[in-house]
């Protein structure tokens, strides 16, 4: 094709470029030679023919440059010419080019960390065949990043097992559940447990999502036949190469996992990592063989055992909408004929199961990060802007400088089109540059915020840099560089260079940022709207962070600051019943009696663990209300659990030991409880019902307590006698300490250690740190809000500090005038102090409102701030104009000592 | 002796090396001559013309051009068609025939009758 040798030979010009000349040379002279063998054959004179070929010879250079014209590659061998002088005069003012290739390249690197992190977050689809026909049945932000199903939304096997074999517009329907903690033997004779992440998935899982084997085999759905029949596994890619260093032989052999020998039969493809996002598995067992690798909890004949996440893929040309009309009733339909209590409550808080999009699969830390990402993406780009003012500013500073060298080069001979070019070949040298050091800012500030944003928490998200992270980035640059490379190029080139050229020209009518101080320059508008851009930075950091202090530091009704949260797996040990409760009280006794420690009390939902339990209530003697207004949050807790956490008891008594064993059926009520179900009169000595017809009394009420959200209201909760009737899989225990609450972890490990060595301990942390982990998020975007506030302030008035110097070094004559002829040091001061507020106080008059408007963008992360927060606009005002008057107060004190005779010779 | 040939006219120069080249592969120099000849010394093809068109002809691959010994025993660049070269030679000289045959129509156009009535 010609379009493929036109190609080939254009880079053919280019990489033999020495030989293509000397052979275009050849072909010339043998032309001439030709040329004036057959003139002279013609009977031409001697004088003739030289006289021709002298002509000749002019037009040989001429034919060579149309010859070159003809090569295509002009334009190329012009850039490279254009780059190698940029690059010289990069390198005879380093110090310039290291400041603008710095400020650019954080705010590359700072936005392309930021997209990446929203790219694996928000917007990836799985990596997996045809992802958009993926539909998640059910909420897929209903997923913890641990991968456990939280409240209603997930599925039993037996539900699963309807809805897979139900007819309808969906081609098939796989499951994945949780496994918990795996105790896993890897190589023989081990004997040390690993504890791999690990998910349960439907035999037909892979194929669903179209995940071939990138060695041996994945489960081929034969798996979901017969119970307890399928002792094998799937592992990752990154599981094979981070435990088994890629070793081939791994396929075939046989590891144990929770005492039970199971056969490798295949490695997944690296780029799979499952379909959670935030949480990757290392390995993946066939969801019947659940009871058989947990003897203690059989879930797999359980109706109300709800622990599966589905995922569909649905008919080709079939819709969202038919597969919500077709499986939501059948789903509900299947739940109402098999009601147990806990699907009563599930209908009654869900008439329609929610079919949703599912090519990203499923995250909770989507739902949870995306606001924020969002915002900080806003903020980031902000600062990109202000950036680009400030390096804008620098390089018209330098292009004014140079002024003469433009001049010069106009005067020989040089056109306004390749002064042009010749200057966006510096731009774009600069822009390269930033992008290269942009990106490896990005890589790692990647990880840096990734650490940040976890906290400690499990938070596994793929930061790859993708081809659209790149394109991405790739476009920031060349937007930056056409935003601060054109302007002074044609600015440049348009300088009159007559007068330029002219020596001792005074600088007093030069114009520029020069003589007529209010005049409005370009210098002057960046430095405005670095101004105004600021401020908006500095109100919304202010804000976020201001909300931030109001949610660290409510009031959250517990002895905050000397609690030490335990969280012990009871399930995989098997403490049911009356082994749980002895298992219980042994603990308790040997935590309290750790020196430093003052009291421990267990409960099933403990503080800050994420998990709640809730139930419908009715009031004896009243109508039925409201699903909603009959759902209330519960606990199961040990005596003196209120003292323990160090709550206020408002009225009637602590649970005691006593109602562990009482058939009376009592309960403590939180004042939010007391005041919504009782509004007047006494609550202590009320009733209520729960799911059965035994009236519940309640004998005390404790203050409200934080005990999930910092951040949230307080929700309504009833607190029961610890009586284990549903075999909960954790213990939890909130241990008072005197001192620092870390400074027991030791002997608290020990002390369970001693009590039974198996027993796996989850979760040892000071409160203080689980409260910090549950506002993650927004901690994150307060912090990084101000980093980004304090870095503009710092840009603005690095950019105030550049004009005002540059603008006295201008006036140097013109002041030393003014000091000639009388005028006072102050007055000088005054004169270029005023110059400068000036600037700052049109930028805040613009960025004010500017702020206003869109901080009302932040009003739903906003905790105890209203969106228009006077001691936020007031913070950012004075820390605006105190970073201003330093930067403009350096180049005032140096014009103010301007001396007359100096100033006046100087030119 | 005055030199009165006239310059080619626009567009035609590779057609007319197209041509030249479809009958024999040769250099430069040659090609300049041969059409020089073949039009009656017509028309004058200079180097400034030729060598950057033999580039670009070069470029869209419709020559290509190889090192050759001469019969005088000097070195020369030889162009010839290629496939596409071929094709291409049929399209120039049916683009040419239409818009020389448009060219006549108009020049003799005062000889056909007026059928406006104006």
């Amino acid at each position: 094709m010609s379009a493929f040798t036109d190609v080939i030979e254009r880079i053919r010009a280019l990489v033999f470029r020495r030989r293509e000349e000397a052979e275009l040379a050849e072909e010339l002279r043998f032309h001439l030679d030709m040329s004036a063998e057959h003139a002279e054959r013609a009977g031409v004179t001697a004088q003739e023919a030289k006289r021709r070929s002298v002509i000749a010879l002019g037009g040989v250079e001429r034919t060579k440059e149309d010859v070159r014209d003809a090569r295509g590659t002009r334009w190329l061998e012009d850039l490279a010419t254009d780059v190698a002088l940029a690059l010289r005069t990069i390198r005879r003012a380093p110090g310039f080019a290291f400041i603008v290739i710095g400020m650019l390249a954080i705010g590359i690197g700072a936005n392309t960390a930021i997209f990446t992190l929203i790219d694996a977050v928000v917007v990836r689809s799985l990596p997996v065949r045809d992802p958009e026909r993926l539909v998640v049945i059910g909420d897929p932000s209903m997923v913890t990043s641990t991968g456990r199903g939280v409240g209603t939304q997930s599925m039993s096997y037996l539900l699963y097992k309807d809805i897979r074999d139900h007819q309808g517009p969906l081609e098939s329907v796989l499951a994945s559940g949780p496994t918990g903690r795996l105790d896993v033997l890897v190589g023989e004779g081990a004997t040390e447990f690993e504890h791999p992440e690990g998910r349960f998935v439907s035999g037909n899982y892979f194929s669903v999502l179209g995940v071939p084997p990138f060695r041996g085999r994945v489960f081929d759905g034969s798996e979901d036949d017969a119970i307890g029949a399928s002792p094998i596994a799937t592992i990752s890619h990154r599981y094979w190469t981070r435990r088994f260093q890629q070793d081939p032989s791994v396929v075939g052999s046989t590891i144990v996992v929770n005492n039970t020998r199971v056969t490798i039969v295949g490695v997944t493809p690296e780029y799979f990592t499952g379909e959670v996002v935030g949480a990757s598995a290392d390995l993946w067992l066939p969801v019947t063989m659940h009871d058989a690798l947990k003897p203690n909890v059989r879930w797999l004949d359980k109706r109300n055992q709800i622990w599966l996440l589905l995922l569909g893929r649905i008919e080709p040309g079939a819709t969202i909408a038919q597969v919500q009309a077709d499986y939501s009733p059948f789903i509900v339909r299947m739940i109402a004929e098999n009601a147990t209590d806990r699907a009563d409550d599930f209908l009654a808080r869900n008439p329609d199961v929610p079919i949703a999009a599912g090519h990203r699969g499923f995250s909770d830390v989507r739902e949870t990060f995306a606001t924020p990402l969002f915002t900080i993406m806003i903020g980031v780009a902000l600062l990109l802007c202000i950036i680009c003012a400030n390096v804008g500013n620098l390089l018209l500073a330098r292009a004014i400088a140079r002024g003469k060298e433009m001049a010069l080069r106009l005067a020989l001979g040089a056109g306004r089109g390749r002064l042009i070019r010749l200057l966006l070949a510096e731009s774009l040298v600069i822009g390269a540059f930033a992008a290269v050091a942009g990106l490896l800012l990005a890589w790692w500030a990647g990880g840096a915020l990734l650490a940040f944003a976890s906290d400690g928490m499990p938070f596994a998200i793929d930061l790859v840099l993708n081809v659209r992270v790149l394109a991405f980035t790739i476009g920031l640059s060349v937007v930056a560089v056409a935003l601060f490379g054109l302007v002074p190029a044609v600015r440049a080139s348009r300088t009159p260079h007559a007068t330029m050229l002219r020596d001792g020209s005074r600088t007093i009518d030069t114009g520029g940022a020069g003589a007529r101080g209010r005049r409005i320059t370009p210098a002057r508008v960046l430095i405005g709207a670095q101004v105004a851009l600021s401020v908006v930075l500095l109100v919304g950091a202010a804000m976020l962070s201001r909300s931030l202090r109001n949610v660290q530091e409510a009031d959250v009704g517990l002895d905050r600051d000397h609690l030490l949260m335990l969280d012990v797996d009871i399930e995989t040990r098997g403490y049911q019943n009356e082994r749980l409760v002895t298992l219980a009280h042994t603990l308790r006794d040997d935590l309290a009696r750790i020196p430093g420690v003052r009291g421990a009390a267990y409960s099933e939902n403990g503080i800050f663990s994420g998990t709640e339990w809730s139930t419908t209530i009715a009031l004896p003697g009243r109508d039925p209300m409201s699903a909603e207004d009959a759902n209330t949050g519960t606990d199961n807790v040990g005596p003196g659990y209120f003292r323990d956490i160090g709550a206020r008891l408002i009225a009637g008594r602590e649970l005691e030991a006593s109602d562990e064993r009482s058939l009376a059926r009592v309960a403590v009520v939180n004042q939010s409880f007391a005041r919504f179900y009782f509004p007047n009169g006494e609550v202590v000595g009320q009733t209520f019902i729960v799911s059965d017809t035994v009236p519940i009394t309640i004998v005390g009420i404790v203050a409200d307590t934080r005990t999930r959200h910092l951040d949230a209201a307080v929700r309504r909760r009833a607190y029961f006698p610890f009586v284990p009737v549903t075999n909960p899989e954790d213990l939890r225990f909130a241990i008072r300490t005197s001192g620092e609450p870390g400074a027991v972890m030791e002997q608290v490990r020990k002390a369970v250690t001693a009590v039974d060595p198996l027993l796996v301990i989850r979760v040892l942390q000071p409160l203080p740190v689980l409260m910090r982990q549950s506002i993650r998020e927004r901690r994150l975007v307060a912090h990084l809000a101000s980093g980004f506030g304090i870095l503009a302030l710092f840009l603005a008035s690095f950019g105030l500090y550049g004009v005002m110097s540059f603008a006295v070094k201008r006036r140097t004559s013109e002041l030393g005038l003014r000091a000639a002829l009388g005028a006072q040091r102050t007055d000088v001061l005054r004169l270029v102090a005023r110059d400068a507020l000036t600037l700052v106080a049109a930028g805040a008059v613009i960025g004010v409102p500017l702020a206003l408007a869109s901080t009302t963008l932040l009003r739903a992360q906003l905790q105890g701030v209203e969106p228009i927060d006077p001691v936020s606009l007031f913070v950012a005002l004075v820390a605006m104009s105190a970073s201003a008057a330093v930067a403009a107060l350096l180049p005032a004190l140096s014009a103010a000592r301007v001396s007359p005779l100096v100033a006046l010779r100087a030119e | 002796m005055p030199d009165d040939r006239q310059d080619l006219l626009q567009g035609t120069l590779e057609l007319l090396v197209l041509k030249t080249l479809a009958l024999e592969p040769m250099h430069g120099w040659g090609i300049a001559q041969r059409i020089e000849q073949m039009s009656k010394d017509t028309f004058a093809v200079t180097q400034g013309s030729l060598y950057p068109a033999l580039q670009r002809m070069k470029r869209r691959g419709w020559i290509k051009s190889a090192w050759q010994i001469t019969a005088n025993n000097r070195r020369a660049r030889y162009y010839e068609l290629t496939a596409e070269g071929r094709k291409r030679l049929e399209v120039e000289r049916t683009v040419w025939e239409r818009a020389s045959g448009a060219i006549n129509w108009i020049l003799d156009a005062n000889r056909i009758p007026d059928v406006s009535g104006a």
